[in-house]
């Protein structure tokens, strides 16, 4: 019989890099997923690969067959199933020994509070700014550490939002673009996502440096990264500005 | 770089900025650029000398004349201008300025 549920074993080639008490907080974490899209698949699967304890993935949309070039929770027999249904699905798949919080709504400034809730932290895979700011503002009042992440063609941005360490969400991107449908090439979700769940699970393991109060650039034209020091609005009514 | 750029700068006459673009404005100017400009010039004479370098560049950040898009975000030094002055923010010799459309997909 297949071993499923042999923790040790599971984890054995992690355990090494973050530790066993890094591997308990891993267990023990409680995130939300917003969006389960291109951003979303990437940071959800690794999240579940990597024993991350409880993970809430909320999206209001079902599956398309044009989610099929980025989104790689789903199967092309998913299309027309809700996307948090077809993800839980998935993710349970990947790893039994973790608990899978589906949640199908929208994302507003009405419902941003109560998702938030109870999380130690916000993973920021959404598609449009009015859904961010709403979630960003809610995860910053309660304390919540807030990893963004976004794409378009082959280009892509991070950067890792704490109260307190960093400054706020409006103050790293004030003028944002209209929402629509943009172009994406499917590995650019996957670079990015990767890095928001990479910084996720050094902030839970307490390993490493963050991208606070600064912003990644992936240039995939190019395959170039750089990052930029951004510093708040001194007179933000949310943040004071901390850099 | 700008030959003679520090030499010049002794005497208090010309300074150098270093503009940053990231994202689809790459698409339509250089990555990087160095460029040599009087005192007293602003973030609006950079871009008025940015747009005369690179044709494509001023349909992508100005709505009008004078008037950026909504989604043009500049930082001189890492501080947006909308914290600072906007356009008329001043240049200061050494200054790093950054060119980006936040991106939006997900
Ligand atoms: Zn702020």
């Amino acid at each position: 019989m297949l071993q499923v549920t042999g923790k040790n074993e599971r984890y054995r080639r992690q355990v090494d890099l973050v530790g066993a008490d890094g591997q308990a907080a891993l267990g023990r974490a409680r995130v939300v997923i917003a969006g389960a899209g291109g951003l979303g698949s990437a940071i959800a699967l690794y999240s579940a690969a990597a024993g991350i304890g409880q993970i809430r993935i909320i999206d209001c949309d079902t599956v398309e067959v044009s989610n099929l070039n980025r989104q790689i929770l789903y199967r092309t027999g998913d299309i027309g199933t809700e996307k948090v249904t077809a993800a839980a699905k998935d993710l349970r798949a990947l790893n039994p020994g973790i608990e899978i919080e589906p949640v199908q709504t929208r994302i507003t400034a009405e419902t941003a509070e109560s998702l938030v809730e109870g999380a130690d932290l916000v993973l920021d895979a959404l598609d449009n700014y009015p859904a961010r700011y709403a979630l960003a503002h809610a995860a910053w009042d309660r304390g919540i550490p807030y990893f963004h992440g976004a794409v378009h063609g082959m280009y892509g941005q991070a950067s890792t939002i704490i109260p307190g360490q960093s400054p706020c969400l409006r103050c790293i991107v004030p003028s944002p673009p209209a929402s629509g449908a943009t172009p994406i090439l499917g590995v650019t979700t996957g670079v990015i996502g990767s890095i928001q769940a990479t910084e996720a699970i050094k902030y839970l393991t307490n390993r490493g440096t963050l991208l606070l109060g600064r912003v990644l650039f992936w240039d995939g034209t190019r395959t170039e990264v750089e990052i930029l020091s951004i510093q708040g609005d001194p007179v933000c009514p949310v943040c004071g500005g901390v850099s | 770089m700008v030959e003679g750029g520090r030499e010049t700068n002794r005497t208090g006459s010309v300074m150098t900025v270093t503009v940053k673009s990231f994202a689809t404005f790459r698409e339509v100017m250089e990555m990087q650029i160095v460029l040599p400009f009087p005192e007293g010039a602003t973030v609006r004479t950079l871009l008025a000398d940015l747009t005369s370098r690179f044709d494509r560049l001023d349909e992508q950040l100005f709505a009008a004349p004078g008037t950026l898009r909504d989604f043009v975000n500049i930082l001189k030094n890492g501080r947006n201008i909308d914290f600072l002055a906007g356009l008329e923010t001043s240049l200061e010799d050494g200054d790093v300025i950054a060119l980006f459309p936040p991106l939006a997909g997900g």
